[in-house]
């Protein structure tokens, strides 16, 4: 295992796309949140003076560090842009053939398979503890001069939840472009899926619900749907929205956990059987 | 050092079988060329070898399976794909870091670089790299970690010929330090620089194993050439005394080509009938004939001559047809016998393969039943009535 780790560093660390991808996502996602933050500043700068209550410290602070993704139904870009790096890890393999030379340098199989998602997984979780820390610094640049109550743990699980969410997303798109060993389709699907077919689907669920009064909600059970309340259930956090259960509507934080997690572990145990059976 | 012992090999696509039952040993200290045509097997065999594709039975390298070794790459080194890298990471970055888990020093890397001349290019990106640069950067990765077994599919393709004959020497020196190597290749002429030993297949199957020199010494291609202006009376006296072992053949005027005797017993039997003689000398087959006659039929993928086609006429005018020329549309011309041309003897079968190949009679000759005379056309032309002279024993 260890030596599929050290292969599998070296395959992400030399590949200038990696760093690419991490530098745009972490700069992107900085400056939206430096962007936003100066044009909240300059076009309301009297209302945002002196002291700030507990709640709304909370609720701004998390929003400036996480790029405002706590505000439904904002896009979490970092996670959809640092995924990529999950698709390429395995497509740029069946591309450029180059997963008969990884096993002919590290045969096992699942040491290969577990070191890929192990190795990318802490990238996207790092890119994404690095973009929220600059966010929340570019945040304070602008708004420093008010009195927020600063709950550090608090912001800190914030961070995790953005954390774990990107690192499921990751995990998914990778276990997907596994199966289907085209990275091209892959990308396509990391942003049809969510923003097309699940957005049609609700859309749908939304109409038979006039009439099936209670079908609308099943949504919420939708992968990404579900995915999305990782970060979006403030309850964690001691905000708003405590939610009516596990698996409520709308979900919980651990019920979205539980189901978009769920959906991702049985996609990487496809892809898992797939790797070790399937010719290289 | 390492011997490869392959055994049972087998693999299936969709009910069709690409590999099938190959057992196979490649020894230390000897080059072992691995032969068949287009579609035969020899890549996906290679991939068996190496667990990279899934399959039926077993093969070790020194007594353990591939997989089985923590730093693989010291044990074996492989070469399977032309380009195996990215596009975009530096060649010495490719190396470095399939040497990282095989804890395979960053020196190492540019030893290797240097071995195959890429040291210059370490730093660029592969992508730009022509088809033989990236086979280089292949054999640098094959020869990375310094392993006792080379496995390499065909390693030759799109070298330049200094790259060929700097790979068969590198080749060659390495087999000589007692390592194995096994390496598939469709230069046919190289390989017969290059190995001691062959694996054939066609169809997936065995079609012959062993040292190259008794593999062109079965071929039907070697030969007596005589040159005489008695062939008539010559190929006669042969013809007796082959007595079904080999054949006689006249293939030109006044030359012969004889399967069954040696040069000394036809020049002892020319001089005690006072026969004159022109020419003799011994034909030896190429690993190209041996192949060829041994392979003939079992091609995945087999290309057919072109039908002859009347030269094009300018518009306005009636195509002329030559005499004997059939027009579009109806049946070819089967092609002509050259005059007093016969086919030779009776394939040989080949020598330590378990199946027979389908033999095809040579230079696309019907064959004569075993045992039965080819008799000369009854109508050839018989100028200085030496040309149909022959006969088969």
């Amino acid at each position: 295992m260890t030596a599929a780790l050290r292969y599998e560093w070296a395959r992400l660390t030399t590949l200038r796309s990696t760093w690419w991808i991490t530098g745009i996502s972490v700069v992107v996602s900085a400056g939206f949140t430096f962007v936003v933050a100066m044009l909240i500043r300059l076009n309301i700068p009297t209302e945002l003076k002196g002291d700030v209550s507990k709640k709304d410290s909370q609720f701004f602070l998390e929003a400036g560090m996480t790029q405002f993704s706590n505000v439904d139904p904002v896009f979490y870009l970092i996670a959809y842009a640092i995924a990529i790096l999950g698709i390429l890890s395995w497509g740029h393999e069946y591309r450029h053939g180059m997963i008969r030379a990884t096993l002919t340098a590290v045969p096992d199989r699942t040491s290969v398979w577990s070191a890929k998602f192990i190795t990318v997984g802490a990238w996207v979780a790092g890119a994404v503890l690095v973009a929220n820390v600059l966010s929340l610094m570019c945040t304070l640049l602008w708004f420093g001069s008010l009195d927020f109550h600063y709950d550090w743990p608090e912001l800190g699980i914030s961070i995790v939840q953005r954390m774990v969410y990107t690192v499921l997303l990751t995990w998914l798109v990778m276990a997907v472009t596994e199966l289907i060993r085209h990275q091209t389709f892959a990308l396509v699907l990391l942003y049809l899926w969510p923003l097309g077919v699940e957005t049609l689907l609700r859309a749908m669920l939304a109409i038979f619900g006039i009439f099936n009064p209670g079908v609308d909600d099943s949504a919420r059970f939708l992968p990404f749907n579900a995915g999305g309340r990782i970060i979006q259930d403030w309850s964690l956090t001691g905000g708003f929205d405590p939610g009516d259960g596990l698996f409520g509507n709308p979900l919980s934080a651990w019920g979205a956990f539980i189901i978009f997690g769920g959906i991702t572990a049985a996609v990487m145990a496809l892809s898992l059987f797939s790797f070790k059976t399937r010719d290289a | 050092m390492a011997v490869i012992q392959a055994r049972g090999l087998g693999k299936a696509y969709k009910g069709k079988t690409a590999v099938n039952n190959l057992s196979f040993d490649v020894r230390p200290g000897t080059v072992t060329g691995f032969l068949g045509p287009n579609g035969s097997g020899k890549s996906t065999t290679m991939r068996l070898m190496l667990g990279l594709d899934n399959g039926h039975g077993t093969c070790t390298f020194d007594g353990h399976p591939f997989a089985a070794y923590d730093v693989p790459m010291q044990h074996v080194g492989a070469l399977l794909e032309a380009k195996p890298f990215h596009p975009t990471r530096t060649a010495r970055n490719h190396l470095r870091m399939i040497a990282a888990p095989n804890r395979i020093p960053d020196t190492r890397v540019d030893e290797v670089l240097g071995m195959v001349g890429l040291s210059d290019v370490a730093g660029k990106e592969p992508g730009t790299f022509s088809l033989g640069m990236g086979q280089r950067l292949g054999l640098a990765a094959a020869l990375l970690g310094n392993p006792h077994t080379l496995i390499l599919d065909e390693p030759a393709n799109g070298l330049d010929p200094q790259g060929i004959r700097w790979m068969r020497d590198m080749l060659k020196n390495l087999a000589s330090e007692g390592r194995s190597v096994f390496v598939s290749s469709h230069l046919l002429s190289e390989m017969a620089l290059m190995a001691d030993e062959l694996v054939v297949i066609g169809r997936g199957r065995m079609i012959a194993n062993g040292p190259v020199a008794e593999f062109t010494k079965q071929s039907s291609a070697n030969h007596i050439k005589v040159r005489t202006p008695q062939a008539h009376d010559l190929a006669g006296l042969i013809g007796q005394r082959l007595a079904g072992q080999g054949s006689v053949q006249a293939v030109a005027p006044g030359e012969l080509s004889v399967v069954g005797l040696s040069a000394d017993d036809i020049g002892d039997m020319a001089f005690d009938n006072q026969i004159r003689l022109h020419e003799l000398s011994t034909v030896q087959a190429s690993l190209e004939d041996a192949f060829l006659e041994l392979t003939g039929g079992s091609e995945e993928y087999q290309a057919h001559a072109l039908a002859p086609r009347p030269p094009q006429q300018p518009y306005g005018q009636q195509p002329q047809q030559a005499p004997g020329q059939q027009p579009y549309g109806e049946q070819p011309q089967q092609p002509q016998q050259a005059p007093g041309q016969q086919p030779y003897g009776q394939p040989q079968a080949p020598y330590g393969g378990p199946q027979q190949p389908q033999q095809q009679a040579p230079y696309g000759q019907p064959q004569a039943q075993p045992g039965q005379w080819a008799q000369p056309p009854a109508q050839a032309p018989r100028d200085g009535g030496d040309e149909n002279a022959g006969g088969q024993a």
